[in-house]
């Protein structure tokens, strides 16, 4: 593998910078679609016991529970996703649906329980990133290299925010999840940058970030690989294992985003400080 | 080569590893590993209180809710406190409807006499099994002495005249006073009855109003806010998908390494890593009982995914200059583990306050994730202290 650093690194940290603010204009202007777990509703998953499509079902389920906000989700062959508006008791749904279809799983959320779990997201998303940059200042005790690293973290929380704005990507407890694995796990590679570009004493700045990327570079391809197996996986052998399938979705941007902040953001940032000290 | 893999072999580290690997392997085997209720099938019925209670209230609601699933024959039922005003029950391989039903009465019995209370759940001394004839049900208990001489003071002269038996504001049963208690006797043994259309539903019925008067009444309104279930049929295909994911991830893994590296004798070595990891926080579960779900799978992942990070910065830092004097490369293998310890406390640190809410909430909101969390956590630190200082020693002393 050869690399070679071009010389006007400091004009590259405007990409992810411009990919950065985009996201962040995605996400203000589309913004965020919440998942049953936030927002309230019940959503159920079903064996049909008989054939029928989707505005049969639809029907069905409205007539006999009298309601109106009812959505089938998908439907392949005789299993179907449904998800409805409000909070209705299990037993209600189950005996409602008796004859047509067996319930395989059901979740229902109150919107005061969907409120309180927006509010515990907001404090331990905050807390993660805090006690995250924490770590990383008592890592280098020394002040731009380590705001390089939490503002290349920042980045990727937004560009993976941004990035589930456009794929539609609910906002759920897994997708969070993922976001809060992301605040730990995207500064992995900027960790080993930083350390790669202040601690070694050997060989110049270029010739050490060259290095580094290498190593970053096969640590970021690995996890993107396993986390798109995972989400192939579960996409198309168990679409019911949602929680799975969104975890992956948002590492797979968030560390893919991880890439260019870390490489053209965080290194330029380094270089631009290891030069201006020397 | 040959003296650098006995060098390796007597290392205390991989002796520790080994045997750490076999315990796991044996409380796997023995123990099993406890599923999550999202595996092997099962429901978590949220519930809240109408306004938030002091420690005191909340036990007894959790034993109130206890008790009467148990009467009910729900076994495997876990019933906990979240916060001041949450209770979270956990139930395996239960309809979560039955449970909703019986979970959901307050359970406050009143008996009224001209429309004045006179006996309440507190005056029920014990309550004795149904009888039921036909569709007809009677549920017989006994009162204090205390409660029977209020009753015989309130029903004195009224005979005939009825006794109106309440359960939750519903009334279930107006039995007419009797003679006897007419005539101030006090009278402890009394019962409620009912009738309904089928045997089948009178027995049902009997049963709940058994176990209502049983365990007492809830000292505040609950309401029943989230009910998550999952069928066991669907708990066991996300095992296999998960096990399916898993194996497809670790090829995807082992394709990066061999392009990256060319050789299998460094693949190899990450591979075995990755599975002591595996084995090890599966081990770990098993002899904790921690639950492995969905989210601790993620975790697990997760945990995983940063073990072969950790593997490749060793393998870098080893492979990094050609023939490197022995006391450079220490100094190299040191700074990959400031880089590897650094790393373990960034995602530890993000993971906290995920673990914390878990640890003191429950699976409510956010808390659903706490095997995430600890998982996570759990690999990391058994990855940073225990397997990848193995993978450092092995890489030291038979690459290097």
């Amino acid at each position: 593998m050869k690399i070679k650093l071009p010389e006007s690194y400091k004009l590259l940290i405007i990409i992810p910078l411009i990919i950065t603010i985009s996201s962040l204009g995605i996400l203000l202007s589309h913004g965020l679609e919440e998942s049953v777990d936030l927002k309230g509703g019940s959503i159920a998953e079903l064996t049909l016991e008989k054939r029928m499509d989707q505005t049969e079902l639809k029907t069905i389920i409205q007539e006999k529970l009298k309601i109106k906000d009812v959505n089938v989700v998908s439907m392949k062959g005789n299993e179907a996703t449904v998800q409805m508006g409000s909070d209705i008791q299990v037993d209600e749904f189950t005996r409602a649906l008796e004859g047509t279809a067996k319930v395989k799983s059901y979740r229902s959320v109150g919107p005061i329980l969907g409120k309180e779990a927006m509010k515990q997201i907001y404090w331990t998303v905050g807390f993660a990133f805090l006690f995250m940059s924490i770590t990383v200042l008592i890592t280098f005790r020394n002040l731009i290299p380590s705001l390089a690293v939490i503002m290349a973290a920042a980045s990727d929380i937004i560009i993976a925010l941004g990035g589930m704005s456009l794929f539609k990507i609910p906002l759920s407890l897994a997708s969070i999840g993922a976001i809060l694995m992301l605040i730990g796990y995207s500064v992995d590679t900027d960790i080993l940058l930083t350390t790669r570009l202040l601690k070694q004493r050997k060989g110049k700045i270029t010739e050490r970030a060259i290095g580094a990327i290498k190593t970053g570079l096969t640590m970021s391809g690995s996890a993107i690989a396993s986390m798109s197996a995972l989400y192939i996986v579960t996409v198309f052998i168990i679409p019911e294992a949602e929680v799975l399938s969104n975890i992956a979705a948002v590492l797979i941007i968030g560390l893919s985003a991880d890439i260019l902040t870390t490489w053209l953001m965080n290194l330029g940032i380094l270089r631009w400080y290891l030069e201006a000290k020397s | 080569m040959r003296k650098g893999i006995s060098r390796f072999i007597r290392e205390p580290r991989t002796i520790i590893l080994i045997i750490l690997v076999m315990i796991s392997l044996a409380a796997i085997s023995t123990l099993g590993i406890p599923q999550g209720l999202d595996l092997k099938g099962g429901s978590i019925i949220q519930i809240q209180l109408e306004k938030p209670v002091d420690p005191a209230t909340m036990n007894t609601i959790t034993s109130v809710l206890d008790k009467r699933l148990n009467i009910f024959g729900v076994k495997d039922v876990k019933v906990r406190a979240s916060g001041n005003q949450n209770v979270i029950i956990e139930i395996a391989g239960v309809k979560p409807e039955e449970v909703a039903r019986i979970v959901g009465s307050p359970g406050k019995f009143e008996a009224k006499i001209d429309n004045k209370t006179v006996l309440t759940g507190a005056d029920i001394v014990s309550v004795q099994s149904p009888i039921i004839r036909g569709n007809q049900w009677e549920v017989p208990f006994r009162i204090s002495p205390d409660g029977a001489k209020r009753f015989a003071e309130a029903a004195e002269g009224k005979a005939g005249a009825p006794v109106d038996m309440y359960l939750d504001d519903r009334l279930i049963t107006s039995p007419e006073i009797s003679p006897d208690v007419a005539a101030g006797k006090p009278v402890t043994d009394v019962a409620i009855t009912g009738a309904e259309s089928t045997r089948e539903s009178a027995e049902l019925k009997a049963k709940e109003v058994e176990t209502l008067l049983k365990s007492g009444s809830l000292p505040v309104k609950v309401k029943i806010v989230g009910v998550s279930s999952v069928s066991a049929e669907l708990g066991g295909e996300f095992t296999k998908g998960a096990i399916i994911a898993g194996l497809i991830a670790i090829i995807a893994i082992i394709i990066i390494l061999i392009a990256r590296y060319r050789t299998p004798v460094l693949v190899l070595p990450i591979f075995f890593t990755t599975l002591a990891e595996l084995i090890l926080i599966l081990g770990v579960a098993a002899i904790i009982r921690w639950n492995i779900d969905l989210a601790a799978i993620a975790g697990i992942l997760a945990a995983i995914g940063t073990g072969v990070d950790d593997q490749i910065i060793i393998t870098d830092e080893v492979l990094g200059e050609e023939k490197v004097k022995r006391r450079r490369r220490m100094f190299r293998i040191r700074e990959a583990f400031f880089i590897i310890f650094a790393s373990a406390g960034t995602l530890i640190a993000a993971m906290l306050p995920l673990a914390y809410v878990g640890f003191s909430r429950g699976a409510t909101g956010i808390g659903m994730l706490a095997g995430f969390a600890f998982t996570t956590v759990l690999g990391v630190l058994i990855g940073v202290f225990i397997t990848r200082p193995v993978y450092a020693k092995f890489m030291e002393y038979i690459i290097g």
